[in-house]
């Protein structure tokens, strides 16, 4: 079974050594990010998801670079294909050799 | 202050700590200080360290994978028994026909005002409900899991080994773990 979790403090992440983890700079209790905003959320599932596909080892915190009530989400349009924002994070996480 | 019948009532002064941790920035701060020090001392004195980090990859396409949800949010069925707000380690059962309507929020360390509002920022049933309709995820799984807060990470070792042979008996291929 697979899993991934969001992490809404930093070094706790890393500290608690999980499989897949996606950090969130956003206040507790909003984890999928703010009330009846449904593309945010959905953007965070699918950012998940890619996660559950695309991460290279375990172990990994990957940072996603939303600003808490700056950024606007755009719909999902294709889940099939991994999150591009996810992709971007992994690069500044995983440095290339 | 109001009460929200589906949030476990908690003392004026905690709640009034937790608004202004969530509404100013200074709170937000202070709030993530709080829990990366409390949090960081409990991992350090409870958790073993150099044990290898479990890895599953995932084995289906999403269209085919079953997902479920685990909360650490305190979320559970209103008709269940609440967590003890100081700390609990047991765990509730959420089935997915569970509606917002049903669903209630014991935790005392965050601000549940929004959360009420909105389940699916702690518990995202709704939006996974609507990815299986949409056949972009293959099914929801029929019964999720919700934690209270825990002050002692060590004492989440057995429940959460119980929820995760729960989780695989039940079929599961993906979990997405949501913190409060």
């Amino acid at each position: 079974m697979t899993t991934v979790a969001l992490a809404l403090v930093r070094e706790l992440a890393v500290a608690v050594k999980a499989p897949r983890m996606l950090y969130l700079h956003w206040p507790f209790g909003h984890a999928l990010g703010e009330p009846g905003q449904r593309d945010q959320q959905r953007a965070i599932l699918h950012d998940a998801f890619s996660m559950a596909r695309l991460a290279p080892r375990p172990g990994l915190v990957v940072d996603l670079p939303y600003q808490w009530r700056r950024h606007v989400y755009a719909p999902v349009k294709d889940w099939t294909t991994e999150s591009e924002t996810l992709r971007e994070a992994m690069k500044i996480t995983i440095p290339s050799p | 202050m109001a009460q929200n019948s589906r949030l476990t009532p908690r003392n004026r002064l905690r709640e009034a700590l937790v608004r202004w941790a969530d509404r100013s920035e200074t709170g937000q701060r202070v709030a993530y200080w709080i829990g990366r020090t409390a949090g960081g001392i409990q991992l350090r004195l409870k958790i073993k360290a150099g044990s290898a980090i479990p890895w599953t990859p995932l084995k289906k396409p999403l269209a085919e994978a079953t997902i479920a949800l685990v909360t650490t949010g305190g979320v559970h069925l209103c008709a269940d028994q609440p967590f003890a707000l100081s700390s609990d380690a047991s765990f509730r059962a959420i089935p997915r026909a569970a509606t917002g309507d049903e669903l209630c929020i014991s935790h005392d360390r965050y601000d549940r005002r929004d959360a009420a509002r909105d389940i699916n920022l702690v518990f995202s049933l709704q939006r996974l409900l609507e990815l299986e309709q949409e056949g972009i995820i293959g099914h929801v799984a029929a019964v999720h899991y919700g934690f209270g807060f825990v002050k002692d990470p060590s004492k989440l070792i057995a429940p959460g080994r119980e929820v995760g042979a729960l989780l695989a008996r039940g079929g599961v291929d993906l979990v997405v773990l949501v913190p409060a």
